[in-house]
């Protein structure tokens, strides 16, 4: 250290200086309507630097009908590391396309590590996660169970990143794939 | 005689087929429609196997239909056989849907073993699928899903030869080709009907039970009896492995029967269960006494346990009925701990229910009790007439198991009950207990031709059920100084 160091008063109030300069700065530019220092009023506001990619909240993306694209397959939950996701299924014989149907879907955020190994696993496209971080404040840990009603509240024409997947329709009797024959009709 | 697989010399016996020998020394040959049990129709042919000869080409053959010959040189990983097993999955697969993702049988399925060893690459064909009924009701317990169906035709040959109900058969020809229900039988009334989904390699035939329940890799089997029938035949629980417990879902589905599959027992059932032991969920699952009580009001299990031990050691003709469902290591314990202080009678718990099949030709046995006959070894039967049993003298009846109304117990005589499932006579007893149910313990039952199997316990009991073998014990250590102090007490 040097004297002027070791006189410990001079540097204590240039460091002061520092601050408060950027204080001072920042101040005059909230009072004149710009944005200071990278602060976000969280919850109201989202963070504008997440990245594109930032694995955040999780979704569950629907049909045209509104109904989810998840087909009950337990991919996501049985890859899934911290075991936090739980599916309770439910079976519809009269809909031949999509039997299979989530009753129940949740997540538990006190243990979900983000790691996105769930959308990877995902046949259907059906579960991926939102660029914002949820709300991971609760009393309990039993709020923060995220359930399938809130997992389905997006809205999928918003999202132009990645298009929603059309229903795959069963081709129409006579209308096969190029070169081959119609499916039998029984 | 010897032959070979691969180059290894194995030994053969006279008349085996190749699947066979090659079985018996530990070589599997795939296949889909080769069963042991079953007749060989030979028509998946993913068994091929190469036969080199001494002179000339080798030839080709399906393992499951070719007996094997002194010298026989046989190739299972030779160049041309690896080629033939790939375009044979191609062909099986041809019109086989990949929904695996909601497919009962996903996990488990040979077909999706098979494809990974085997082929593993995408379809060549251009052709669309063939598209049949998706969901068939076969039966009031299983659906049919024809689009999955590769006509191995197990199922229509395990009703022809097994069951014998002939209530399966194939329509149509290629890949028209349907299982079906026969014209004039009634798959509902076969009484192995569920065995066809086990047999199934593919997910074709599904529990109806278990269409929608957990994926087969969150489930483990636990070795277990059933109790329909004196047959005892050895089965699987299956049930949610530890480590996949639900915590946000209903906990009851941790606890719950998923599925039963036969245990293979050649000395008991073979390879086979019947329908009934397939609903044992519904027979375990029925409402549970979790309550001890003295007189109808709630008490703790050592204050029941003592008021009991009190009650037999005053009792002068005391009656006990004991259990045909209890496991000979509680059969045991009663004997050493209780029946020298009671007189023990062995009561059926269950009657063969109206409608209920009573005897047939493969498994099913006319009583309806696992373990009367190692109960019958230990104490008396209770005679025909309940009056020889339970006279007007009886001034306490301990009654173990279900199967007894309480309408013969003489007036003013004290009831000690001792029962798993919830029944409003328990409230009338002076002394109840709560005791634990089979798939809570472990232990073995003795069937109606002498042989012992083991059973595991596959949950924990809940607080305040008392295992029977223990609770024996407890009453037995209770009453020793009390029926000592009786009986030196005037002496003194």
């Amino acid at each position: 250290m040097t004297w002027w160091e070791r006189a410990y008063l001079p540097e204590i109030l240039r460091g002061l200086g520092i601050t408060t300069g950027i204080f001072l700065r920042n101040m005059a530019k909230w009072v004149t309507g710009r944005r200071g220092a990278v602060t976000t009023y969280y919850p109201e506001e989202k963070r504008a630097d997440f990245a594109p990619r930032n694995r955040g909240k999780h979704i569950l993306t629907q049909r045209p009908d509104g109904s989810p694209q998840c087909i009950a397959c337990n991919m996501c939950a049985t890859v899934c590391p911290a075991k936090v996701i739980e599916i309770e299924a439910g079976f519809d014989a009269n809909d031949p396309q999509h039997p299979k149907y989530p009753v129940r879907f949740e997540i538990d955020y006190s243990r979900c590590v983000f790691c996105g190994l769930c959308i990877e696993a995902c046949p259907e496209d059906a579960i991926r996660m939102e660029q914002d971080v949820p709300s991971l404040v609760a009393g309990d840990r039993w709020a923060m169970w995220l359930t399938m009603d809130e997992m389905l509240t997006w809205n999928p024409k918003q999202d132009v990143a990645k298009p929603y997947p059309p229903k795959p329709a069963r081709p129409a009797p006579g209308e096969g794939a190029p070169g081959g024959r119609g499916p039998s009709t029984h | 005689m010897e032959f070979f697989i691969d180059g290894v010399p194995m030994q053969a016996e006279d008349g085996q087929t190749v699947i066979q020998a090659a079985r018996a020394n530990g070589v599997d040959i795939p296949h889909f429609c080769w069963h042991p049990e079953l007749s060989v129709p030979g028509n998946c042919r993913i068994c091929m196997v190469e036969v080199e000869q001494e002179k000339g080409d080798p030839w080709f053959d399906i393992a499951c239909n070719m007996p094997v010959t002194e010298g026989m040189r046989v190739l299972l990983h030779s160049e041309k056989i690896v080629r033939l097993r790939k375009q044979t999955m191609q062909f099986i697969t041809l019109n086989h849907p990949v929904d695996c993702g909601i497919c009962n049988k996903s996990g488990e399925c040979t077909l999706q073993d098979f494809h990974y060893a085997h082929n593993g690459q995408a379809s060549l064909s251009r052709d669309a699928k063939t598209h049949a009924t998706k969901f068939f009701p076969l039966s009031d317990r299983i659906m049919l899903d024809n689009e999955r169906c590769i006509m191995c035709t197990l199922c229509v040959r395990f009703t022809n030869e097994v069951s014998q109900s002939k209530a399966l058969c194939a329509v149509n020809r290629g890949d028209h080709a349907l299982i079906r229900p026969a014209e004039d039988a009634n798959f509902d009334n076969d009484q192995y009907s569920d065995n066809v989904i086990d047999l199934c390699p593919v997910g074709a035939l599904l529990s109806r039970q278990l269409l929608d329940h957990a994926r087969v890799w969150y489930l483990q089997p636990t070795r277990s009896v059933c109790p329909g029938c004196e047959r005892g035949c050895s089965i699987d629980i299956w049930h949610r492995k530890p480590e996949w417990a639900l915590r946000a879902l209903d906990p009851r589905l941790n606890t719950r029967i998923d599925r039963v599959t036969p245990h293979e027992n050649p000395e008991v059932n073979g390879l086979w269960v019947c329908n009934k032991a397939r609903d044992l969920a519904a027979l375990f699952e029925r409402p549970r006494a979790t309550q001890a009580t003295l007189g109808g009001a709630a008490t703790d299990l050592a204050t029941a346990t003592a008021s009991a031990a009190r009650l037999i050691a005053a009792a002068r003709h005391p009656v006990a009925l004991v259990s045909s469902w209890g496991s000979n290591e509680e059969l045991a314990a009663f004997a050493t701990a209780l029946a020298p202080h009671v007189q023990p009678f062995v009561k059926a718990d269950h009657l063969p229910l109206p409608g209920e099949v009573v005897e047939d030709h493969l498994l099913i046995k006319p009583d309806k009790n696992p373990n009367r006959r190692a109960a019958l070894a230990l104490f008396p039967a209770l005679p025909g007439t309940l009056a020889e049993a339970i006279t007007p003298q009886t001034d306490l009846v301990l009654v173990w198991g279900e199967g007894f109304d309480g309408s013969a117990v003489p007036a003013g005589a004290r009831v000690i009950r001792l029962d798993a499932y919830a029944d409003p006579v328990q409230a009338q007893a002076d002394v109840f207990i709560p005791v634990s149910i089979q798939t809570e313990r472990s232990g073995h039952y003795t069937n109606f031709a002498g042989v012992v199997s083991p059973f595991t316990a596959c949950f924990a009991p809940a607080a305040g059920i008392a295992h029977a073998e223990e609770l024996f014990r407890a009453i037995g250590l209770a009453l020793a100084p009390a029926v000592a102090g009786a009986l030196t007490g005037p002496a003194a």
